[in-house]
């Protein structure tokens, strides 16, 4: 019993970061067909400019919380603005815009690198102490983790679903030029997109980083778990990504349960290439499949 | 023109090649220069085999450096722990690359361009993660513990390939022609797939896939064959670069490695036959240039890369044929559909 219950905290609270990380991811590709590289760097900036804001202006955790997602928001922009959008209609746009983020991520790793260095920092913005369930100690932070997640991604679908410009997403989504008739400013709508994405990778860089520690290239594991479950759920399937995001959480606390934290992340990726042998377009993509 | 003279006439650029990086060693004689020169022509060697993957086959794969290290791995693993001679190892690695490639081809090649990508970059980053976080000692190694696969000291000490005894103090010059000599039949490699049946077949793919799989051709299949074929050669490289090391370990894992081979391929021209070689060239110069302006590499490297996305996505090849045109001269394979440029 204790075991189940370990399996099913740790398992939710992994799920929870994933779900943050992936589904930002999902929406961007779904909308605009772009692959973000830069993503997990998008997350580091996030926990680094939390850190900053307690540790230099001794501000409290809401408002570092507020910044960190802030930055990852302003990070997206800038790349939307100064990037991505002179790219929107080239041709090979998939394979280029997946080159030109990987450069700006190794940009912004750097850049990182060079104003913190590669000290390990221990991140600020985080609740103390444990409480318990039967005999399992869970942390208070833990439970801030599923809480956030949690508002920030029911936020993300209320926009969606019922906000103007969340059904302008979405009808860019579907069908661009189709939206683009109906008189929705698309290149609008990618900045939209992108903002958003880097909000949810910022607020993910901060509960992933109060776990371990703050460091340049931290933004790398998150970011693979959060392709992998993009690719298993169908890229681009938002809901998809959020419901892998929580699967793959769960079944990596099992594995780590049972077998140790080293084979978490091979062990998962094995389940999602058999997934993938089974439903190449991932298990809520509709697109994708090659055939011949 | 038939495709014959095509492959000829790439082959006498090869050749002209091969003879300028020969006399080189007579006018260079520094080491730290010849060492330089020898890992560009191990770069250039996994870029251009990239280059055919990416540009020409359409396999839009981020797990080049995995295969590559697969080739420096297999070369190690044999030499410390069976002994065998360097020269043994580099076609023992080469083929345990391709077969690495065929599993993971066949795991990934039915799915899109970006769940290639994805996938193929999910996988080297599951590798590397477990290599590092082996911490068992497999044996004991001039008294220190030595991992199965090196943890995150990697392998060291390995044999040399000969030279050392063979030419004292110019043993480099050994390493530099054995390197000279595999990128060469990299090379060849390449312009073979490029402008030989595969290549025709991946050109029908890329203009009318539709009719192309009407015509008998079967994608998937035609992907896993240069997908093997460049693990192959990119994997002897990695044996290649073990064994002038002398060394191997993790960092080849590293992502701005991953990106630096990305750069040489962008810069040199996707679609091109020659680019990936002058991209190589142009990094690696830019990267020594930037190491007098201290630890900029990664910098230098992320600001290439966006600003050829952005400015000339068809890279130094695209350029010289665009320069060509302009001013009204043909460049030199203007009737070669298959390069598009240089």
């Amino acid at each position: 019993m204790d075991a189940l219950i370990q399996i099913l905290v740790s398992g939710l609270t992994l799920g929870a970061m994933y779900a943050l990380g992936a589904v930002g991811l999902a929406l961007t590709f779904g909308t605009m067909r772009m692959f973000n590289m830069a993503h997990g760097v998008f997350m580091t900036i996030g926990a680094y400019a939390a850190f900053s804001t307690v540790t230099y202006f001794g501000a409290p955790l809401l408002v570092a919380l507020l910044m960190g997602i802030l930055a990852g928001g302003v990070i997206g922009a800038l790349m939307h603005l100064l990037v991505v959008q002179f790219m929107l209609e080239t041709e090979d746009f998939e394979i280029n815009v997946l080159v030109a983020t990987a450069g700006v991520g190794i940009l912004l790793q750097d850049f990182l690198l060079k104003v913190y260095g590669g000290y390990p920092f221990s991140q600020p913005v985080q609740v103390e102490g444990i409480f318990r369930i039967g005999g399992v100690a869970v942390t208070y932070q833990s439970v801030v983790i599923l809480v956030l997640a949690t508002v920030l991604i029911s936020a993300l679908a209320w926009a969606l679903t019922r906000t103007k410009f969340g059904m302008a997403i979405r009808a860019t989504a579907m069908n661009r030029e189709a939206a683009m008739l109906m008189g929705v400013r698309t290149s609008r709508t990618y900045l939209q997109v992108l903002i958003i994405a880097g909000m949810l990778a910022g607020a993910a860089g901060i509960l992933i980083s109060s776990l371990s520690t703050l460091s340049p290239e931290m933004g790398q594991n998150p970011a693979v778990r959060a392709f992998v479950i993009c690719v298993v759920a169908g890229l681009g399937s938002v809901t998809g990504a959020g419901i892998a995001a929580i699967a793959l959480g769960l079944f990596e606390a099992a594995i780590q349960y049972y077998f140790g934290v080293r084979y978490g992340l091979p062990l998962m990726l094995a389940l999602v290439v058999v997934v993938l042998i089974w439903r190449p377009a991932g298990l809520f993509g509709t697109q994708e499949v090659v055939r011949s | 023109m038939t495709s014959l003279t095509t492959i000829q006439k790439h082959l006498i650029g090869v050749l002209m090649m091969l003879v300028f990086m020969a006399v080189v060693p007579v006018f260079v004689t520094q080491r730290y220069f010849l060492g330089e020169i020898i890992v560009f022509m191990i770069w250039a060697s996994v870029a251009v085999q990239w280059n055919v993957l990416m540009g020409h086959a359409g396999v839009f794969s981020l797990g080049q450096m995995l295969i590559f290290a697969v080739g420096a791995y297999t070369a190690a693993m044999s030499m410390t722990y069976l002994g065998i001679s360097p020269w043994a190892a580099l076609p023992v690695s080469a083929v345990v690359a391709a077969a690495a490639a065929f599993v993971i081809g066949l795991a990934c090649l039915r799915l899109g361009p970006a769940y290639v990508a994805l996938l193929t970059f999910a996988i080297s980053y599951m590798v590397y993660v477990l290599i590092i976080t082996d911490t068992a000692c497999y044996t004991t190694v001039a008294g220190g513990c030595q991992r199965f696969f090196g943890g995150t000291t990697g392998f060291s000490r390995l044999e040399d390939l000969g030279f050392r005894e063979m030419l004292r103090g110019n043993w480099i010059i050994g390493n530099y022609f054995t390197v000279l000599v595999i990128f060469t039949i990299s090379l060849v490699a390449s312009i073979i797939v490029i402008h030989g049946r595969l290549g025709l077949a991946f050109r029908a793919l890329s203009d009318s896939p539709v009719y192309a799989a009407a015509r008998g051709l079967n994608r998937t299949r035609s992907q896993l064959i240069a997908f093997v074929v460049t693990a192959f050669f990119t994997g002897l490289t990695g044996a290649v670069f073990a064994a002038h090391f002398r060394s191997t370990g993790p960092s080849l894992f590293d992502f701005s490695t991953l990106l630096f081979i990305l750069a040489m391929v962008i810069v040199g021209g996707l679609r091109s036959t020659w680019g990936p070689v002058f991209g190589a060239a142009m990094m690696m110069i830019l990267v020594e240039v930037a190491k007098g302006m201290g630890d900029v590499r990664n910098t230098v490297i992320g600001v290439v890369l966006v600003l050829f996305v952005l400015f000339l996505p068809k890279g130094i090849a695209g350029l010289t044929s665009r320069l060509f045109n302009r001013f009204g001269s043909k460049p030199a394979n203007a009737q070669d559909p298959a390069s598009g440029a240089v």
